[in-house]
């Protein structure tokens, strides 16, 4: 077996205890805080006897130890369980309806960063001491400290309301979504052949994915100045320039060479912007992962917050997974 | 100057891709119609292809499964696309036969015989007969969701006595019957629900005015109008409901034209500015949603019925409608709201508004000075009720400050704790509110007054007069009487304060100028079939 193959399985097998630990954590917690999914839906309304019956037909009059190993029974039979407010409807669906929202989001404002984050961090290497330079560090700066729901609004203010060119939120325009085939809008649309469909979700997507592109790119500006700064100095440059070989080449090596600190930052990115998707959401009324955990916190649905956490977490340790493979890829120093 | 050039092209390039990807989008979109399910044949012609009307909410379809649907706007929803035995004449709140074409009381309230029209079909041409009525009721017993009790609470029995006869007995004699039957878990369904299972998706719906033909959670939800209606054809063949995650993206949306109707729910700082703009109408009635605080009756200081009479003369209405609602909604003087039948403004008639010296004269008389001071904690919760929940607080707490002989400090908890807490009796003051299920003072009063039914305010009020007043006017059949007990009533909890009455909202629809047939009545349900184009 080669020792990637060797890596990645007992890399592969630390997700189970890591997810375990969370889901311990986030079952306890959860249920340490007052309140229940009930009596938050219906608490005010119902009579007690009513209500006292509602807690014992969902379980929750039964001791937490035996919740909470009766719920770790379910995951692992990969039952995530079903909701306990509204619809009860189950977790696996509800997940499966608000995960591709949150994901295609993600993508575009993934690539948005990157590519900015690539562009600005490159002038201000190449260009460095001068007033591009100086610009380019305060974007930085600007960009990463900017708060998503007012730049949000912002966007939606100029794009949406004066200059009528974006939509200030959902999806899709009314009645237009493609056949679902993966729930990512433009993949559909795309695998659908359907052009209407596929220009409303770019135009739908436009502002979000610029809103929180834009506000990550500034941590990729600063790391690829830095370390293309570091690897323009380095003797294989020179001696490349000594060579004459041609400046666009040059560039190309150095940008390889400055790429992988970057690619360490996409994984944490990633796991970054999932988290960074609560508040775009809001604000431009994305119905994702985000707006739904942060829901149903609020109501205590336990099954639902467990089953998102679980989700996520899995998500989060792949990418970081595929992170490490490419970083291997890249840089063939680098033995596991 | 090579790898500049290099950035440069790099750069042109990156921005031809992204004038590619948008350039087949720059166009203004526009709803489109959604192929619409095959169906059985319809009856009539389709009429000629109307605008849809595109509405836009902050709320959102929990459930479309009357048996477990328990909140306002999926209700709402639900009586656009379902209908009950009875219903609210719209504008109004006079209940008049829906699905059933007459009805007969007997033995003294306990017994109620419906007659149903012989027309009634669902949205896919299926008749409507007793049958649907009962096994939609006895499905809702069954499954014992959320709502069931306003089933399982009066109804023994229900049972077809032939295809067009429904006949219920109660477990006693209830004088509002009429009014539940008016509510979703009343409203006979399509067969295709599952028999004794929620059904959280199904869209096959009840009787009424539309369909729905297609709904993403939370997304949207697009109702065409059902052509087996017994009733008048909705004025408008399509409506599209679209959700909005906060009241500023929903205000934008309306600023911008992707709706036509900003309903449910626009904060008061953005109607203010909504009303400035030229091409929206700002429409407003009265709302039958109150707001109120809770004095814990068996906690100290707040045991003291004094104590509680200062609090509700302290508090100052016109200035909370004024000062934190803009003028968005009015000043309540009692549980029951303004507008609804036996309504008597008894905290005005005994303390007034913002009466300050009559509290202080009563903190007086309960052993309270400037130099010993009622120490008061208020409670409040931070997201459940709006962006306007703490500076309510806030006002209040100013308000009884302004006595110089009380301290208030204030307290929060997120909702699910603070129902909690609300429960368990633990919170000396607390800020809540209420949305009827059934239009009657009965609604206003047992759940708050009657000891047992009012646990969940945690107020731990128990007073036998109230009971006795409540329970009389439950079985009571004459109005007239009844409104005496509700007079009653009102004067003993004015008299022990177990409740404040603060505001009673208002209704706020905004909509582009050329949309007509907006009605709205205390019932606070939004009747999207009366609903047309001017032009």
């Amino acid at each position: 077996m080669s020792s990637l193959k060797a890596y990645i399985i007992t890399r592969a097998l630390l997700v189970l205890p890591t997810v375990i630990i969370l889901l311990t954590l986030v079952f306890f917690i959860l249920r340490i805080l007052p309140g229940d999914p009930i009596a938050a839906m219906v608490g005010q309304k119902v009579p007690p006897e009513v209500l006292e019956k509602m807690r014992e037909e969902a379980g929750l009059n039964k001791p937490i130890l035996v919740q909470y190993i009766s719920y770790l029974y379910d995951i692992f039979r990969g039952d995530f369980g079903r909701s306990m407010i509204w619809g009860k409807r189950p977790v696996i669906n509800e997940i499966a309806d608000r995960f591709p929202a949150t994901l295609e989001l993600t993508i575009f404002a993934f690539t948005i960063s990157v590519l900015l984050g690539i562009l600005t961090g490159s002038i201000a290497a190449f260009r460095r001491g001068s007033k591009l330079d100086a610009s380019m560090r305060v974007y930085s700066i600007v960009a990463y400290t900017l708060f998503i729901p007012w730049f949000g609004m912002l966007l939606q203010m100029l794009f949406g309301v004066y200059m009528h060119i974006f939509p200030i939120g959902g999806r899709i325009a009314p009645g237009m979504e493609p056949e679902r085939i993966t729930g990512l809008y433009v993949l559909d649309s795309i695998l659908t052949f359907n052009g209407e469909a596929l220009s409303s979700a770019l135009l739908h997507l436009f502002l979000p994915s610029l809103t929180l592109g834009v506000v990550l790119s500034g941590a990729y500006t600063r790391i690829v100045r830095n370390n293309l700064i570091e690897v323009l100095h380095q003797d294989f440059i020179t001696a490349y320039r000594a060579r004459g070989i041609r400046r666009s080449r040059i560039a190309y090596h150095a940008m390889k060479n400055a790429f992988i600190p970057v690619i360490t930052l996409m994984g944490l990115q990633f796991a970054i912007l999932l988290a960074g998707a609560v508040l775009t959401e809001t604000t431009f009324s994305w119905p994702g992962m985000g707006t739904f955990l942060l829901e149903r916190i609020q109501y205590r649905d336990y099954t639902s917050v467990q089953g998102a956490i679980v989700f996520y977490a899995l998500f989060v340790a792949v990418i970081s997974l595929i992170v490490d493979i490419i970083y291997a890829l890249l840089d063939p120093r680098i033995r596991y | 100057m090579t790898e500049r050039k290099t950035i440069l092209k790099l750069f042109a390039i990156a921005l031809i891709a992204v004038a590619i990807a948008f350039s087949g989008c720059a166009q203004q979109e526009k709803p489109k119609a959604t192929p619409t399910p095959a169906e059985k044949e319809t009856p009539k012609a389709t009429p000629k292809e109307v605008k849809a009307i595109v509405i836009g909410v902050t709320d959102k379809v929990t459930d479309l499964d009357p048996s477990n649907a328990y909140d306002f706007f999926t209700w709402e929803v639900m009586n656009n696309m379902m209908g009950g035995l009875m219903r609210y004449k719209p504008g109004t709140t006079e209940l008049e036969p829906y699905l059933a074409e007459s009805y007969e009381v007997q033995d003294g309230g306990k017994v109620y015989i419906f007659k149903l029209r012989k027309d009634l079909k669902f949205a896919d041409g299926t008749p409507l007969t007793a049958q649907d009525v009962v096994r939609s009721i006895k499905r809702v017993m069954e499954i014992n969701g959320d709502p069931a009790w306003l089933v399982t609470d009066f109804v023994e029995n229900v049972e077809a006595i032939d295809d067009y006869t429904v006949k219920f007995t109660l477990k006693k004699p209830i004088s509002y019957f009429l009014a539940l039957t008016a509510t979703p878990p009343y409203f006979p369904v399509h067969p295709n629900y599952k028999p004794n299972e929620i059904d959280s998706d199904q869209t096959a719906g009840g009787v009424g005015p539309y369909k729905i033909t297609k709904w993403v959670r939370d997304q949207e939800l697009i109702l065409e109008a059902n052509p087996y209606f017994f009733g008048e054809k909705p004025k408008t063949e399509k409506i599209i409901v679209r959700f909005y995650s906060d009241a500023t993206t929903l205000r934008l949306a309306v600023e911008k034209g992707d709706i036509d109707i900003a309903w449910r729910t626009l904060t008061p700082v953005d109607l203010a500015s909504l009303k400035q703009n030229p091409n929206l109408n700002v429409l407003e009635v009265p709302g039958a949603y109150i707001r109120y605080l809770v004095l814990n009756t068996v906690m100290e200081p707040t045991n003291e019925k004094l104590v509680r009479q200062a609090i509700a003369a302290a508090v100052d209405r016109k200035d909370i409608s004024e000062r934190v609602f803009m003028g968005t909604v009015e000043p309540l003087y009692s549980l029951i709201p303004k507008g609804m039948w036996s309504h008597k403004p008894v905290f005005a008639d005994k303390y007034g508004d913002g009466n300050i010296e009559l509290a202080k004269s009563l903190l007086k008389q309960a052993g309270y000075d400037e130099n010993n001071k009622l120490k008061l904690e208020l409670w409040w919760t931070p997201t459940h009720y709006g962006d306007t929940e703490k500076d309510l607080a806030q006002v209040l707490k100013e308000q009884f400050e302004a006595t110089g002989v009380i301290e208030v400090e204030l307290k929060s908890a997120e909702w699910s704790t603070y129902v909690d807490y609300l429960r368990k009796g633990a919170m000396m003051v607390s800020l809540l509110g209420w949305y009827p299920d059934y239009i009657d003072p009965d609604d206003y009063t047992t759940p708050f007054l009657r000891s047992g039914s009012n646990k969940w305010t945690g107020s731990g009020y128990s007073n036998p007069q109230m009971d006795e007043v409540l329970d009389k006017a439950s079985v009571a059949t004459d109005e007239a009487e009844r409104t005496q007990y509700y007079e009653q009533a009102q004067d003993i909890l004015a008299e022990d304060s177990p409740i404040v009455p603060l505001i009673q909202g208002k209704l706020f629809v905004v909509a582009k100028k050329d949309i007509g047939g907006i009605t709205l009545d205390p019932t606070m349900i939004f009747r999207y079939y009366l609903l047309y184009w001017k032009s």
